[in-house]
């Protein structure tokens, strides 16, 4: 059961990572900005041909896309992600630095958009149809269409520029070597970055979790607990929320990959370097290694996402493990 | 399955648990309010450590060492700090030494070397380096050191170049010989730019890890955030009085709103909001070489590069009496006072204000009446009674176009475009992203923008080649004599001598490429490059500055100090 599971995931992770390189090396491919121009940038006049032809040589840029692909991807199975052009520096170095920057970033934003989201949720679901419900459910339907730097904006002005409540940018205070930042220094620069990406993280899981609550509330079980003296909140409590919780941890897994996204555009607003950045960058100056690196990382992250959220059900509910008692 | 929930939930009598509700909201309704808050209430308490202001107060600036200058003035280098991939390819490497460096008046003086002297064919460096300097291990730099960083430049493949070099030799432990494939007066930029490496210390991780002998030593990079420096104990020059620096990382918008918020000492502003004031800070403003001018093509159009595809040339802009004209009417002062708000100078020649700029080429611009002459002798005509000039059925229309993501270049050729009007010159202003601008800048009309303190970068401008596949005289622009005083430059053994040469390529009585002459380009202004620093610190008179960079303003650091520094001291 468990290697049948395994061989599946691998088979399926394997060719998803085939096709989004295939996919992204072609995007790449047409990309109309020239690498080794976006790299030397101003310096142009100061670059003689005979260097520019040197670094075109380094980065092996000169080759057809296909013949770099092959190149590529050999190199990949044997575990090397190869160099970035912008960074000098190995791209598995560049994203596990940046991703350690990203990491306290995104956690904090899954684990506040997860217990905000749910608590809303549960609130509009008990409540609903009354004005709590119409407010929570507005809130909602504005942040998911709320687009993430325009949200990281407003708050950036508000709390920064109005109120001076938040650090204007960055992960730490300036000036503090990284091992002496203390935890609640971190915090205290996460908060705007870490708010931008859970209030509208929230939408989607309060909306799901609300939707799933009334399903539950309108059942037999809870219609008998109502009847025999029970009230909403309590048959919420002891019958509602072990039947909405899986749902909720299940969507919250699945939006890993909202998670990615909405941390590159609130890591460019809050100049927070995480791997946000580094994508963005690599983009601009059409890194391509980095660039490759950082979508098979992201594909290795969503899909680790939607994996935990399959494997979830079988360990938090036992009645879908088959055979097992109960 | 939504819609019937929906449905029930619409019919208010029949549903179950709204029914429950109404009874319980009677008599439970107190209760259920409790509850409620109690529900809220654990929600705000676990969240507010994260909602309240944190227990660190904000401004941490205050929590470092008053002699750590914090100071945010650009993106700091990614790739690291390896002289030899072109960190501090522009001078002043922080960490490393040069052998030479350009004084205040751009005066070339020794540095890590003691004497140097330039073989007569110009062909080979000589150089004794001074014997007290200490790399920050407590090893002697010597001049295999120096050598060694040569050839290393020359070999790897970064913005450093050093194409040039034939090959570097350590004679002694202090002498050495740089031998070059030809003979260039320019390559002295190199050795005031290129910091020394240590051989023993040099590897992969250099860039990262580096170490030299210069005034500051690295602490710590965290990559994307900040840099911090402190002064080198074992530096041989005067100690730095700043003994402390963090670079921080920030964007330009980031940086103006930090200052603001009192949180960093030293901040490069772009130059509309440089008329803004920010409390405890003093602007500072320093000239630069930061050049703005539109690049002609000067040939005929229709003309198609054999190598590349692309389209050279544009009848209009290689009629010199047009380019002359627009030279002539362009109001240089006023695009300083109403484009960057007085924060720059006109400017008529790359290298405007720098030692080999030649004042006798100037002309008198913003000139309505002389531009209009030229037009009317060549004869420009308005036939139609359109407004826009032609001449044999060629009408004077062209278009400029700009990087997009440049409001200064956009306001800059959108105010070029509304004079020449006045002249009957028709130009369409558009922006585009510099890729599709490589692709059209031979055939039109590109507001480039340029500026270094290596003459090379006239060469580069202006040199005619056979080839027209770069930004390298974009404009295709060919005159022999101006060729001729050009290779005469680059090819002179002393910068003297090359000096009047790259004088006499931009005007020499007869010819040249500015607009007395042929006026290849019109160069329309400098910009200056606008700083807000705290009032305690002193800094001096700025040098002159080239292109945008973002380390540029530390040229003169180890001349600055904090006012309480004075007090305390005496």
């Amino acid at each position: 059961m468990i290697r049948q599971l395994l061989v599946k995931k691998v088979t399926h992770l394997a060719s998803i990572v085939l096709s989004i390189s295939v996919i992204s090396f072609m995007l790449v491919s047409v990309s109309p900005i020239d690498p080794v121009r976006a790299y030397i940038g101003a310096d142009m006049l100061a670059i003689s041909r005979a260097q520019k032809e040197k670094i075109e040589e380094r980065w092996g840029i000169n080759e057809p896309m296909h013949v770099r692909y092959v190149k590529w991807f050999t190199e990949l199975l044997h575990g090397n992600l190869g160099h970035s052009f912008i960074f000098n520096q190995k791209v598995t170095k560049v994203i596990s630095t940046r991703f350690a920057t990203s990491l306290w970033l995104m956690a904090a934003a899954w684990v506040i958009s997860g217990m905000l989201g749910f608590v809303m949720g549960i609130v509009s679901g008990v409540m609903h149809g009354t004005f709590v419900d119409k407010l929570i459910r507005f809130y909602a339907y504005m942040l998911a269409s709320t687009p993430t730097f325009w949200m990281g904006m407003l708050l950036l002005i508000c709390f920064s520029m109005w109120l001076g409540w938040t650090p204007i940018c960055c992960a730490t205070p300036p000036g503090i070597l990284l091992e002496n930042v203390t935890f609640g220094q971190r915090i205290y620069h996460l908060i705007l970055p870490a708010a931008t990406l859970s209030i509208i993280g929230i939408a989607n899981i309060t909306l799901h979790t609300r939707q799933k609550l009334i399903d539950v509330l309108q059942s037999d079980f809870i219609l008998f607990a109502i009847s025999q003296g029970e009230t909403i909140w309590g048959a919420t409590r002891h019958h509602g929320i072990r039947n909405i919780i899986l749902p909720a941890i299940t969507i919250q897994f699945a939006s890993f990959s909202e998670l990615f996204g909405g941390s590159l555009l609130a890591e460019t607003v809050f100049a927070y370097p995480g791997l946000g950045q580094a994508t963005v960058l690599a983009g601009l100056k059409s890194d391509v290694p980095l660039l490759l690196g950082i979508v098979l990382f992201s594909v290795f992250f969503v899909f680790t996402g939607n994996t935990i959220a399959d494997l979830i059900y079988t360990l938090v509910d036992p009645r879908i493990k088959a055979g097992a008692p109960k | 399955m939504r819609v019937e929930i929906k449905k029930d939930a619409g019919r208010v009598g029949t549903c179950p648990h709204r029914l429950k509700k109404v009874v319980s909201m009677q008599k439970n309704n107190r209760t259920d309010h409790l509850k409620i808050m109690i529900f809220m209430s654990v929600i705000i308490i676990t969240l507010s450590p994260l909602l309240a202001p944190g227990s660190e107060k904000p401004d941490a600036l205050l929590s470092v060492p008053p002699h750590a200058l914090i100071v945010a003035t650009g993106s700091i280098n990614p790739e690291g700090f390896d002289p030899t991939q072109g960190w501090g390819r522009y001078g002043n490497p922080l960490f490393q030494s040069t052998l030479l460096r350009r004084d205040e008046h751009m005066a070339i003086v020794p540095d890590l070397a003691e004497t140097y002297t330039l073989s007569s064919d110009g062909l080979c460096w000589h150089i004794r380096i001074r014997k007290d300097a200490l790399f920050t291990d407590g090893t002697k730099v010597t001049a295999r050191d120096v050598a060694f960083t040569c050839n290393q430049a020359a070999k790897s493949a970064g913005k450093t170049d050093m194409s040039l070099l034939d090959t570097a030799v350590a004679t002694s432990d202090h002498d050495l010989s740089i031998y070059l494939k030809h003979a260039a007066s320019t390559f002295i930029f190199k050795l005031t730019t290129l910091g020394i490496v240590p051989e023993h210390a040099y590897g992969e991780d250099y860039a990262r890890n580096p170490m030299g002998s210069g005034p500051y030593r690295l602490v710590k990079w965290d990559e994307g955030q900040q840099l911090i420096v402190e002064a080198n104990p074992l530096y041989y020059g005067n100690k730095p009085m700043i003994t402390r620096i963090v670079f921080m990382e920030m964007n330009e918008q980031t940086a103006f709103a930090a200052a603001k918020a009192g949180r960093v000492h030293l901040v490069r502003v772009p130059q509309a909001l440089a008329i803004q004031k920010i409390k405890g800070m003093k602007r500072h403003i320093a000239k630069s070489v930061d050049n703005r001018g539109l690049c002609f093509p000067v040939l005929p159009s229709g003309q198609k590069n054999t190598s590349t595809g692309l389209m050279v040339g544009n009848s209009v802009t290689a009629d010199l009496s047009i380019r002359k004209a627009i030279n002539y009417v362009v109001d240089r002062q006023a695009l300083v006072a109403g484009i960057l708000e007085g924060f720059g100078s006109p400017c008529q020649a790359p290298a405007t204000g720098l030692p080999w700029d030649e004042e006798g080429a100037r002309i008198q611009d913003g000139d309505l009446n002389t531009a209009r002459k030229i037009l009317k002798q060549d004869g420009w005509q308005d036939e139609d009674q359109d407004g826009v000039l032609s001449k044999n059925g060629l009408k004077a229309m062209f278009t400029i176009y700009y990087p997009a993501d440049d409001s200064i270049r956009q306001a800059l050729a959108i105010a070029v475009s509304d004079r020449i009007r006045e002249i009957g010159i028709q130009a369409d202003v558009i922006g585009k992203s510099w890729d599709d601008i490589y692709k059209l800048m031979h055939a039109n009309v590109v507001l480039f923008g340029f500026g270094s303190l290596d003459p090379l970068e006239i060469y580069r401008l202006y040199r005619s080649s056979s080839t027209t596949d770069d930004v390298y005289n974009a404009g295709c622009y060919q005159n022999p004599v101006v060729d001729q005083y050009l290779d005469q430059a680059l090819y002179a053994t002393s910068e003297k001598e090359a000096i009047s040469f790259w004088k006499k390529a931009q005007w020499d009585g007869q010819t040249g490429f500015t607009a007395k002459g042929d006026a290849a380009w019109c160069w329309l202004v400098n910009l200056d490059h606008t700083y807000f620093a705290d009032e305690r610190l002193v800094m001096g008179e700025l040098p002159i500055e080239p292109h945008e960079n973002g380390m540029n303003i530390t040229a003169t650091i180890l001349s600055w100090k904090w006012i309480d520094d004075q007090t305390t001291s005496r």
